[in-house]
């Protein structure tokens, strides 16, 4: 509402964030994961002297570098570009509340990129003893890097006390930490270790290597396994309610519970089966399917954890139509139109014939022409409901979910769309205003689909 | 339109630490920031020409230059992100309708970003593996590579141009928008400030590349022969020169072509005239000290001293845009008169683990004082 919102067609603007942040969380967990394989198993390879096997790490720690420095990086940058641009508000309230626990990120982001790059481009140059240090050293950054984020990502989902208290703690500490803290460090032993099956399986020409590596790799994973197990109780016993019945109700979720289960489960038994207890199995064809696996869970566990906070972006606090709680009574007296900085500008500069006094006079707005008053219910519609929502096609498009509704059903459900889905936002306007929204949205809505019967009535 | 009516209301949480503090690390983090980005800025084209058009010793610049590249851009882009931070902190309320307006253009940076990554890795791999001349096609890419930086940082002077041209929203977003909803094509190429801005920097990143080849040549490139070290110092001489005189020209055409009357007489007048001298005439001195090397030889301690000039030249230039920002958006809100509520123990806890974090890679870059030399 302060800020102008971006239109994009068919996809709407939230989904990019959604896009980037999943290519950015499927090499995220590897760069915390893999660091930590390195350093255990550079250490295991010195202590051994097993020459093969550090050649082998040496190979995989460009790998690496290449997967995580680089593009882990960008897209990290990527999340902050898109969720400015697509999300201003909820951002603007997220840096005023965590700028620190992001400035902290940053030191051990620091540590990150001079340890990694040390390790790599030192190798062989270092006594085993430094290098190892060097290789725990990015291990442990890493590892309170997503720590520190997981605070802040976590408060999202359930601001906790802050709504209450409003310190940098209450909001840090909130019910969703340690279950996602818990979730995320297993999650990022695991994916670590099917990143190393798939090079391990493409690089390491030695069966005997591919075999000690397999074998060595399945225990972080079985770790893993049993802590994304504890932190995923965890998560589910701290949801909000309106969260865990989102799970159950909207049929999305559903599915991708199932399949999230499904793929989890199929994870766990190819890692017992495969690695732990048959190493030989690792071929080419083995780890491609088996990453295949871990990119199809995490990416579904992240979509299920982003799509239970509706309609919040903050629970509690920031809706998702980039409006703050606590002003939707405030919106419903003066209006949507009033309340939002670019909205007002808008109307004032094309009609200023509703602006009485400085202010929208919501009666007006019904006597403007036809096609005025649909131009107005678009605005409204872009700034209320395009977060979730394309216009006549795209994503979830109000076009074509509403294909057959009467005036009526459109009208009530407009005026009060938590109560149709308690995952919607409350209607944050006049009641002028939402007659103003229901023209346009009956203006783009599909006509119901012909060819259906329902036998004839005698 | 009042374009001052597209400035949303304060945040209700205040900032979380007094201005002068978030400016502090802004203006620091931008310094840092500008080292390694200039080298990538100016220092890929450099390296492209000097492998294409130069001799021997000129390819072996190329080289050096091209080698470390993938360090320099992960160690700018991890600098970067303090000054974007405090930005947000501080000026979020003209940051964000500014990158909103042009959001395509300012989320493509992330893509073109990744591509330039890679294909400084891709170039780089081929002088491991093919030796001097790296493949065609990786000539190519490395191409490619430099232009899409200047790309980026033509995205960037518009972002940041715009955040204080608030003028020229209302036409931007009237003209580019559906039902009051912005397209995210806008760019600020009617600003006239946007070009030598853009210009000014490119300038400005020529001196720093050239300062990094000094330190290069004196203090990195102990197994190259003399000739090369003579090389290196005309190169860097000659890229100074270009440098400085570009930063005089762009310079003088943004202050005296471009500046708004109010901006004008705050850095024209009182003590900010000192300021203001300072940043012009800044890059001289290295220059001067670069000049110096070319004809007398280099040393040690010569090319420190070249560095520090260059990183005080930065510094001025910082400090200089940061007043001039703030002039600028004046009239239109004033970002020192937030609400400030403090985060006490946050601010601490960073502040300790910040001299913590020096303190390790102080031991981490000791360490390197141990390591063996790279065989071959």
């Amino acid at each position: 509402m302060h800020y102008p919102w971006w239109y994009v067609p068919f996809f709407t603007s939230p989904m990019l964030i959604a896009i980037i942040a999943v290519l950015h969380v499927l090499v995220a967990h590897y760069a915390v994961g893999g660091g930590l394989f390195l350093a255990v198993e550079t250490q295991y390879a010195y202590r051994q002297n097993h020459r093969e096997y550090l050649a082998y790490l040496k190979e995989h720690a460009w790998f690496f570098i290449l997967i995580t420095v680089v593009y882990g990086a960008i897209t990290g940058v990527g999340i902050w570009w898109t969720i400015g641009v697509a999300s201003p508000l909820a951002t603007q309230t997220l840096i005023h509340i965590f700028v620190f626990g992001w400035a902290m990120e940053y030191v051990f982001f620091v540590l990150e990129i001079v340890s990694a790059f040390i390790f790599y481009y030192f190798w062989g140059r270092l006594d085993p003893k430094t290098h190892v240090r060097v290789g725990w050293m990015y291990a442990g950054s890493a590892w309170m890097s997503l720590v520190l984020i997981t605070g802040i990502t976590a408060f999202m989902l359930h601001s906790g006390r802050w709504p209450e208290e409003r310190t940098f703690w209450a909001g840090f500490l909130n019910p969703q930490f340690v279950p996602q803290v818990l979730a995320r460090t297993g999650g990022a032993f695991l994916l670590a270790s099917l990143y190393v099956y798939l090079h391990a399986a493409f690089k390491a020409k030695d069966p005997a290597l591919r075999d000690l590596i397999a074998a060595r790799s399945a225990r972080p994973a079985l770790l893993g396994s049993l802590l994304i197990v504890l932190g995923g109780i965890g998560w589910y016993l701290t949801l909000p309610e309106s969260a865990k019945a989102a799970l159950v109700a909207a049929s999305t979720l559903n599915i991708l519970v199932v399949l999230l289960f499904a793929v989890t489960i199929a994870v766990f038994f190819m890692l017992y089966l495969g690695p732990y207890r048959n190493p030989g199995w690792l071929s080419p064809g083995f780890a491609l399917l088996f990453f295949t696996f871990g990119l199809v869970a995490i990416t579904t566990g992240e979509y299920i954890r982003e799509a239970v906070r509706k309609p919040y972006i903050i629970y509690n606090v920031v809706l998702g139509n980039q409006i703050y709680a606590e002003k939707v009574p405030e919106l419903r007296r003066t209006g949507y139109l009033e309340g939002g900085t670019w909205t007002k500008a808008w109307v004032s500069h094309h009609y200023p014939q509703v602006v009485n006094d400085g202010r929208i006079d919501p009666p007006r707005l019904l006597m403007l022409p036809e096609e005025d008053q649909v131009k107005l219910g678009e605005v409204l519609f872009l700034y209320h409901c395009n977060d979730c929502h394309a216009g006549r096609r795209g994503f979830s498009a109000v076009g074509q979910l509403l294909r057959g509704w009467t005036p009526d059903m459109v009208r009530t459900v407009v005026k009060h769309p938590e109560k149709a889905h308690f995952f919607m936002p409350p209607w944050a306007g006049t009641p002028e205003e939402a007659e103003l929204l229901t023209k346009y949205l009956l203006r783009i809505t599909h006509p119901r689909p012909g060819g259906m019967r329902f036998g004839e009535e005698r | 339109m009042d374009p001052t009516t597209l400035i949303g209301p304060s945040s209700p949480l205040g900032y979380p630490a007094p201005y002068w503090f978030l400016v502090f690390f802004k203006v620091l983090g931008f310094t840092l920031h500008m080292i390694p980005m200039h080298l990538w800025y100016t220092g890929i084209l450099l390296a492209m020409l000097l492998q294409w058009r130069g001799g021997e010793e000129m390819q072996r610049l190329s080289r050096r230059l091209m080698r470390p590249m993938p360090i320099v851009i992960a160690l700018g882009i991890n600098f970067g992100i303090v000054p974007l931070l405090f930005t947000q902190v501080a000026y979020y309320k003209v940051f964000y309708p500014a990158t909103i307006l042009m959001a395509w253009p300012w989320v493509s940076i992330i893509l073109l970003l990744t591509l330039a990554y890679y294909g400084v890795y891709i170039y780089v791999a081929g002088l491991r593996s093919e030796g001097a001349t790296p493949a065609r096609w990786r000539q190519a890419v490395g191409w490619v590579t430099a232009a899409l930086f200047l790309l980026i940082g033509f995205f960037f002077s518009n972002a940041f141009s715009l955040m204080t041209n608030v003028r020229a929203w209302p036409d931007l977003w009237l003209r580019e928008s559906v039902a009051g909803a912005p397209l995210g094509t806008a760019l600020n190429t009617d600003d006239p400030t946007l070009w030598p801005r853009w210009l000014m920097m490119f300038a400005l990143a020529l001196t720093t590349t050239a300062v990094f080849i000094t330190v290069d040549a004196e203090w990195l490139a102990s197994r190259e022969g003399a000739e090369y070290r003579a090389t290196a110092r005309r190169v860097a001489f000659t890229v100074s020169t270009l440098g400085v005189i570009g930063f005089a020209l762009t310079g003088s055409w943004y202050v005296f072509g471009t500046w708004p009357e109010e901006v004008r007489a705050a850095m024209m007048h009182g003590p900010m005239r000192a300021l203001t001298g300072l940043t012009a005439l800044g890059p001289g001195l290295p220059w001067l000290l670069i000049l110096w090397q070319w004809r007398r030889g280099g040393t040690r301690a010569r090319a420190a001293a070249t560095a520090l000039a260059q990183v005080l030249v930065l510094a001025l230039n910082a400090i200089s845009r940061q007043i001039v920002q703030n002039v600028e958006l004046r009239r239109f809100l004033d970002v020192t008169a937030e609400p400030v509520h403090i985060q006490w123990s946050p601010l601490i806890l960073f502040l300790l683990l910040f001299a913590a974090g020096l303190g390790v890679v102080a031991w981490l870059l000791g360490q390197l004082r141990t390591a063996e030399s790279p065989s071959g």
